[in-house]
Parts: C-alpha cells; sequence; structure tokens
C-alpha cells in the first residue's frame, strides 16, 4: 500500500480504536478516555495533513478499494478509500475541528457524569465522518452517512435523562432518515444498473446515462442531503438538536456533520450538473430556506439557536453555489463557515458555561463575558457577515460571484438581502450579550468549581479558530487551483461592484442592529418584534413544526395506536384466547376424569350401547 | 297357558316390582325388602323353568345371607341419622335415558342373534346338578369353595378396626 | 311362557338394575343393583340352555357358580363399606370421588 493510502486507513482506525477503547475499557477513567480520544484525533490530524500536503490536484487521486462482502448476485460491499484534494481537505477540516472541539470539552464537559461516554462518542463520530468523507464508493457512503447520524443522535440525546434531549435526538434521526430513505434508493438505482463502481469511474460514466434516469437519481440522492442538511422541508431538527452539549452543536451541527450533504453534492457534482433540472429546484430551495432562516434567526432569544438557524442560512448558500455550477465556491465556504461557525459554537460556549443559561438576555445580565469570549464572538459575526478581511468575506464573495455568473439577477438579489440579514442578526446577537444593563463588569465571576485548566482548555481553540478567521479567506485560489483547475479564478482582492454592494448591505445590517441594541440607550427590541404576528410567525419555524405535527405526526401516531390496539387485542387476544381454549378444553375433558364412578359406567354404558346399536343397524 | 307358565309369569311380575322398589325407594331398609321380594320371584321364575335346586339356592343365598348382611352392614355404615339426599331430576333422567338406550341395544342384538333349536328340553334337577360339579365341573366347585374362603377372611380383614382408629383413604 | 318372555323379563330386571346403579347414592344400593343384574343375568343363562335341551344342567351349574362368587363378592364389598365409613365419614358415591384424601 502507498503512503497515503496508509495515512488515509491510519486517520480512519485511530478514532475507531479510541470510541472501542473508551467505550468498552475506560468507562470509569475519564481523564484517560478524554487523552485516548485526544490522541487518536491529533494521529488522524496529523495523517490528514500529510495527505492534504501529498494529493495536490485532482489527477493524483488515488483510489484503493477491497472487496470486503462478495456476492454471488450483484456486486459486492467493498471498502476502500478515496483520495483526491476534495477528500483530503475536507478530511482535515474534519479530524482538526473535532480534535479542536475535543480539547474544548476538557473545559466545557468538565465534571459531567458522561464525561467518557462523551468522548467515546465524539470519536465515534469522527471515524463515521471520515470514513464518509474518505469513501471510495456509494454503498460505502451510505453505511458512513447512517453511522454519522447515529453518532449525532448519540450525542443530541447525550443528557438522555431531559425529555426535551431525548425528544430532540429522536426528531433528528427520524428526519433525516426520511431523507435518508430517498438517498437510499438513489444508490440503490445506481448499483443497481452500474454495479458498485468507485465514484471515479461512477462519475466517468455519467455522460453515458440516461437523462430521466439522472434526473431521478439526482432527485433521489437530494432527498437524502435535504435531510442531513436540515434544508427546506426538512430543517426542523436542527434548532432542536441544540439540546445536545455546545462543543457537539460545534462539531457536528455547525461544521462537520450538516456539511456532509454539502459535501455529498461537490462529490458527485458530475452527476448533479447533468440533471439541470434537480438543480434548479436546488438553487430556489436554498434561496428561500437562507432567507427564512435567516428571519428565524432574527427573532430568536437563545443564543445557539440563533447560531443553528445561521447554519442552516450558511449551507444553504453553500448548496447555492454547487448548484450555479461552482465547486470551489461551495466547498470554500464550506471550510469558512466550519472554522467560523465552530468558532461562534464555542465562544457562545464560554459565556453559557459561565450564566448556566442559553438565553441572550441574561446572559447578558449576568454580566462579566471573558475576554475569549467577547474575542471569539466578535470574530466569528465579523467573518459570519463577510466582513472584509475575514474568511468569511472572501467565502462569500466567491458564492455571490457564482450565482452572478450563472444564475440570474432574480436568484442574486435575493442572495444579496440574505447577507444583509445574516449580518443584521449575528450582531443582534453580539450587541445583546455583549451590551446592555448588568450587575457586574470586569473580571468574570462565577462558581469557582470551574478549574482554572477548565477556563484554558476553552479559550484555547477559540483564540486559535479566531486567528484562523484572518487566515483562511487566502486559501480560496489555492482551492480553486486543486479542485478546478483549468477555471478561472477572481482573484481575492478584486473589490468591484459585486463585493461592494455586499460589504455594504453588511455594514447596513451592523448599523442597524447598532441601533436596536448596541447603542447606549438602544431598546433593544427590534422592529420585527414588534410587530407580533410577524415575531411569532419567525419565533415558530414559520409554524412548519405545527403543520408536521398536525399532518405528519398525527398520522403516525393513529397508525401506531391502531397497530398498538391491533398487538393487544387481536393478536394478544388471539394467543389469549388459544391459552384459554386449551385451558377450558383441558377442563372440559378433565370433567371425564372426576373420579366419580356412576359418570364411568355411564360412559362405558353408553359407549357399549352405541357400538351395539350401530352393529345391530 | 299351562300351570308352570302361569307360575313363571307371576314369579316374574312378583320380581320386576320388587326390583322396582329395590330401585326406587328412598329408606334403604324398604330397598333390602324389596330386594328380598324380588329374588324370591326370580326364584319362583327358575320354579317354572324346571331348576328347582337352583331356585332353593336363590333363596337361602339371596334372601336368607345376602340380605340378612346388608343390614347389617347398614346399620354399621350408612347415617341413618342424617335425612336422605334430595333426589336430582337430572340425574334420574340421565339414568332412565342410559338405561334404556341400552336395554335396546340389548335387545336389538339378541334379536339378531341365532338360536339354534328352537323346543324346550327336559328339565334336570338336583341329581344332574350334583353329578355335573362332581365330575365334569369339580374344578369349578373346588375354587368356589376355595374363593369363599379366601372371601371370609378378607371381609374379616377389611373391616378389622386397626389401633389408629380412623385409618387412611 | 316363551322364550323371548323370559329374556324380555331379564332384560327389563337387568335394566333396572343398571338404572339403580348409576343413579343411586349409596354404595349398599348400588350394590343391590348390581345383583339384581347377576341375577338377570342368571335368568338368562337358565332359559337359554334349557332351550338346547342336554344343557340343562351345566346352565343350573353355571348359575350355582355365580351365586357362589356372587355372594363372595357381596361379603367383601359390605367390609370394605364398613371400612369405607370409617375412613370418610360416609358412603356417599358423589363424594367419594377422590383417591388421596
Amino acid at each position: 500500500m502507498s503512503a497515503p493510502v496508509t495515512a488515509a486507513l491510519l486517520a480512519q482506525a485511530a478514532p475507531l480504536a479510541a470510541c472501542l477503547i473508551v467505550l468498552l475499557a475506560l468507562r470509569g477513567r475519564p481523564r484517560a478516555a478524554a487523552g485516548v480520544a485526544i490522541l487518536a484525533l491529533s494521529v488522524a490530524t496529523l495523517a490528514t495533513g500529510y495527505l492534504v500536503a501529498v494529493v495536490a490536484a485532482p489527477a493524483v487521486h488515488q483510489v484503493a478499494q477491497a472487496m470486503w462482502l462478495p456476492l454471488q448476485t450483484g456486486p459486492g460491499l467493498a471498502f476502500g478509500v478515496l483520495l483526491d484534494p476534495l477528500a483530503t481537505v475536507m478530511a482535515f477540516v474534519v479530524a482538526a475541528i473535532t480534535l479542536l472541539v475535543m480539547i474544548y470539552s476538557l473545559g466545557y464537559m468538565a465534571g459531567d457524569p458522561g464525561f467518557a461516554r462523551y468522548f467515546g462518542f465524539l470519536a465515534l463520530f469522527g471515524w463515521a465522518m471520515l470514513g464518509l468523507v474518505l469513501a471510495s464508493n456509494l454503498l460505502q457512503t451510505l453505511v458512513f452517512w447512517e453511522l454519522v447520524g447515529l453518532a449525532s443522535f448519540l450525542l443530541i440525546g447525550f443528557w438522555f435523562e431531559r425529555p426535551a434531549a431525548a425528544a430532540a435526538a429522536r426528531k433528528a434521526f427520524i428526519m433525516t432518515r426520511v431523507g435518508d430513505v430517498g438517498f437510499l434508493f438513489g444508490v440503490l438505482l445506481l448499483v443497481r444498473s452500474q454495479g458498485n463502481l468507485t465514484i471515479p469511474d461512477l462519475l466517468a460514466a455519467v455522460p453515458g446515462m440516461s437523462p430521466g434516469f439522472l434526473t431521478l437519481v439526482a432527485a433521489l440522492l437530494l432527498m437524502g442531503v435535504i435531510g442531513k442538511s436540515a434544508q427546506g422541508p426538512l430543517f426542523t431538527w436542527l434548532p432542536d438538536a441544540m439540546e445536545g452539549p455546545t462543543p457537539v452543536s460545534a462539531l457536528l451541527h455547525s461544521a462537520t456533520m450538516v456539511a456532509a450533504g454539502v459535501f455529498l453534492v461537490a462529490r458527485l457534482h458530475e452527476l448533479f450538473m447533468a440533471a439541470p433540472a434537480v438543480m434548479h429546484v436546488l438553487l430556489w430551495m436554498s434561496i428561500v430556506t437562507a432567507l427564512a432562516s435567516a428571519t428565524m434567526a432574527m427573532v430568536a432569544e437563545d443564543i445557539k439557536r440563533v447560531l443553528a438557524y445561521s447554519s442552516i442560512s450558511q449551507l444553504a448558500y453553500m448548496l447555492m453555489a454547487l448548484a450555479a455550477g461552482s465547486v470551489t465556491g461551495g466547498f470554500f465556504h464550506l471550510v469558512t463557515h466550519a472554522g467560523f461557525k465552530a468558532l461562534l459554537f464555542m465562544a457562545a460556549g464560554i459565556l453559557i458555561h459561565r450564566a448556566h443559561t442559553n438565553d441572550m438576555r441574561a446572559i447578558s445580565a449576568a454580566g462579566g463575558v471573558p475576554r475569549a469570549g467577547a474575542i471569539g464572538l466578535f470574530a466569528g459575526s465579523l467573518a459570519l457577515s463577510g466582513i472584509i478581511p475575514f474568511s468569511g468575506y472572501f467565502s462569500k464573495e466567491a458564492v455571490l460571484a457564482t450565482l452572478g455568473g450563472h444564475a440570474g439577477t432574480a436568484a442574486l438579489a435575493l442572495a444579496y438581502l440574505g447577507a444583509g440579514l445574516t449580518a443584521y442578526y449575528a450582531f443582534r446577537m453580539v450587541f445583546l450579550v455583549t451590551r446592555g444593563p448588568s450587575e457586574a463588569s470586569g473580571a468574570p465571576h462565577g462558581p469557582e468549581a470551574h478549574a482554572a485548566g477548565g477556563e484554558t482548555a476553552m479559550a484555547a481553540p477559540v483564540l486559535i479558530l479566531s486567528a484562523l478567521t484572518l487566515l483562511l479567506g487566502w486559501i480560496g485560489a489555492w482551492l480553486a487551483a486543486r479542485l478546478e483547475p483549468g477555471v478561472p479564478w477572481r482573484g481575492a482582492l478584486e473589490i468591484g461592484a459585486g463585493p461592494a454592494t455586499a460589504l455594504a448591505l453588511a455594514a447596513g445590517g451592523i448599523a442597524l442592529a447598532w441601533f436596536e441594541y448596541g447603542a447606549a440607550n438602544a431598546p433593544r427590541v427590534s422592529l420585527v418584534e414588534r410587530v407580533s404576528w410577524l415575531r411569532d410567525f419567525f419565533a415558530n419555524n414559520w409554524y412548519v413544526d405545527r403543520l408536521y405535527a398536525a399532518t405528519f405526526v398525527r398520522a403516525a401516531t393513529a397508525l401506531s395506536r391502531a397497530a398498538r390496539w391491533n398487538d393487544r387485542t387481536v393478536l394478544d387476544g388471539a394467543g389469549d384466547g388459544v391459552a384459554a381454549g386449551t385451558v377450558g378444553g383441558g377442563r372440559a375433558l378433565a370433567w371425564f376424569q372426576s373420579g366419580y364412578v356412576q359418570m364411568y359406567v355411564a360412559v362405558g354404558v353408553s359407549a357399549l350401547a352405541a357400538l351395539a346399536l350401530w352393529i345391530t343397524s | 297357558m299351562t300351570v308352570t307358565g302361569m307360575v313363571s309369569a307371576a314369579s316374574a311380575g312378583v320380581a320386576l316390582l320388587g326390583a322396582l322398589g329395590a330401585v326406587g325407594f328412598r329408606n334403604i331398609f324398604h330397598n333390602i325388602l324389596c330386594f328380598a321380594l324380588a329374588m324370591l320371584g326370580v326364584a319362583g321364575v327358575f320354579l317354572g323353568l324346571g331348576a328347582d335346586f337352583v331356585a332353593v339356592v336363590f333363596v337361602l343365598v339371596y334372601v336368607g345371607a345376602v340380605a340378612i348382611a346388608m343390614v347389617y352392614a347398614v346399620m354399621l355404615s350408612q347415617p341413618l341419622d342424617q335425612a336422605p339426599a334430595p333426589r336430582r331430576i337430572g340425574k334420574i333422567a340421565a339414568a332412565v335415558v342410559i338405561a334404556a338406550t341400552f336395554a335396546l341395544a340389548l335387545w336389538r342384538v339378541m334379536r339378531g342373534a341365532w338360536w339354534p333349536g328352537l323346543g324346550w328340553g327336559p328339565a334336570q334337577g338336583a341329581a344332574e346338578v350334583g353329578r355335573h360339579f362332581l365330575t365334569d365341573y369339580v374344578l369349578a366347585f373346588e375354587l368356589v369353595s376355595v374363593l369363599l374362603v379366601v372371601a371370609m377372611m378378607g371381609a374379616v380383614m377389611v373391616a378389622r378396626r386397626t389401633t389408629e382408629g380412623g385409618g387412611r383413604w | 311362557m316363551t322364550l323371548t318372555a323370559y329374556l324380555g323379563f331379564a332384560l327389563a330386571l337387568f335394566g333396572i338394575g343398571l338404572y339403580g346403579l348409576l343413579q343411586r347414592r349409596s354404595l349398599v344400593a348400588m350394590l343391590i343393583a348390581v345383583e339384581l343384574m347377576l341375577a338377570a343375568v342368571s335368568v338368562n343363562v337358565i332359559a337359554l340352555t334349557r332351550l338346547q335341551g342336554r344343557s340343562a344342567g351345566m346352565g343350573q351349574v353355571v348359575v350355582l357358580v355365580l351365586v357362589g362368587v356372587a355372594a363372595a363378592e357381596t361379603a367383601i364389598a359390605l367390609s370394605l363399606f364398613v371400612a369405607i365409613q370409617r375412613a370418610a365419614h360416609n358412603i356417599d358415591v358423589e363424594k367419594l370421588s377422590e383417591l388421596k384424601r
């Protein structure tokens, strides 16, 4: 095996080994568990970093695959690795952010009784996500896709004694499952028609497939993307998934797992582009999703929910770029978003950890924001709003440029509107939390149970990522050269009409937020919130959850009630009936064994008489 | 009808009446007395059939011994101070039905049976019976004697009062 | 009387005895019924062997043996009833339906 393949396998094997060791042997030893997990992810980060350095161009891609389950009829199940710039960069992002989140969790989750279990599950997630990213064929992708969903379920419902957390985990799993059904059918259709090809071979065979077939397959695969990335009709699980610990939100529900859908579209881009109708639908669905989730973020009171809606919105931007035809645009935004969204979540987590609440006004009232938290919050929000020279500016410009080039004016205008809203809600959040009346100021106070080491563990990743927001913006050209060599890439610092408009809109959004929340005597209530029906509409996820509850949930509950009735009355009743019948029959027969002599004589005589009558008849 | 025929018929009637009383009356002593009457009737039928020795033996054994023994047994076992149990019409009806059915079945069997030589043979008296017992059927004779001795001993042992009093059932 | 009449009389006697066996509760009453049935059988044997002519004596021998056996059986049965009464304090067949107390 060549060195890159070994590195890829090592990157997957280390988290898997850590997961097994922690969950099987180290449940009672939290510090050892954390150490093992962090060590494994460090190995994975180094291995994937090496891969990024070595696999530098799409032509250098390698596929190494081994048949695991050969079948007599039809394709067997093979496992392997596919190494090309897209996969390796994504793998590195995943490994690095997982490692940072693990270090952060040393502080955030300190003292939690499930500490070891938490690190075991994080290692499981790391293995599953790396497996998904490095998978060499679609069936393998499907396997790891489901594993990632499992890890998400386990981590959202980590504090399983809380009913809200358990319900949120269930909702997340079921909703993504709905999308996964489409995904499964899409994969099966492809496998049935083409065999279980490796992904590069599959993409090479795309020109030979019929357009109708491609449209169908693309639409089905898109269902999985919609579910996993919380877009379109299947978005409502992500805000609820904030019931999980904040580091989990930082890792799964902003940077990596929900980005798996985007990654899939990028991975199979040739296939998707061969179904333009589906891409058109995706484009407009993403635009609507981006705007809708921005409105929901505008009125949220819980800091994590703001960030959750923001993730939905930014994922929609990535999908917009991919739908419009640019892999680099979408993927660049994915990488920068991973950086600054994880940063925002971790910074918010510092504040939540101090104030023991997610409510922004309560956090603000508690006062005393730690410096690392404030730095992280500001840096992340500036990146999110797309302010130069932060990373978000460059990637968002790439997205908007793609839309301008390929998607038409209406789409572009709406995307710009969304950018303005993004800046508004981001700084609404920042100003709500950091400005406003508070009881104390200066040094953070709070229960002394926080170890000093815990504070450092939480601050270090935040500061690292804050620094990265200033650096990541410059990798655009590097990414473009690797992912789509030959496609021209506009230089980062060209400020033409498009970027200027975006900056102006962002500045406008920040200014509005300042006047409403940040200034000294600001009312701390927005214009939208004053219109109560509008506020309620946005705050209740545009009533989508209620729609689902009234239709699907009611139908499913009725069906399961019917099934339960059937189980209890019909099936159990049949079983009990058979039992009762047997017992009754036995009792009836036992009547003949009464020990009652006259009965015996009567029966014997009757039988003899009957026999005699029959013989003489 | 001949004299013997009339004797047989009258005795049969008496026997049937006695049998009905033997199973019908509620007082056990009435049953025993009617039983004795029934046996007398049967003895009369035997006389009509020319089996005088058997008739005499019947009277001696059944009326003279069995009935008396039953009276003794009733004295020793029947709870005479208790009121007789109420009759259940269901049980009576069932018993009548079953007995009647069985009788009907037997009647049909007898009708279908083959009876060779439909003429009456000569009656044979006690002398003939004695000759049979001491020549052809001497084994049966001896065995019945042994049986009677064994039965006597057995009856005494079974009815003996054990030292514990109640005994196990 | 004709043979049929004798056989019919024996059948009626047997039927009455069977009724008594099935219906009476007291063990002694049941024993009486059994004796009636045996008597009916005896009548049958005497009547049928008289018909054959030379075997009338044999019929009487059979009946005498039967009487002897019936007497022995009656003796044992009655002593059993006494023992049962001592053990179970009743001789009602409807109550005596279990072998083990």
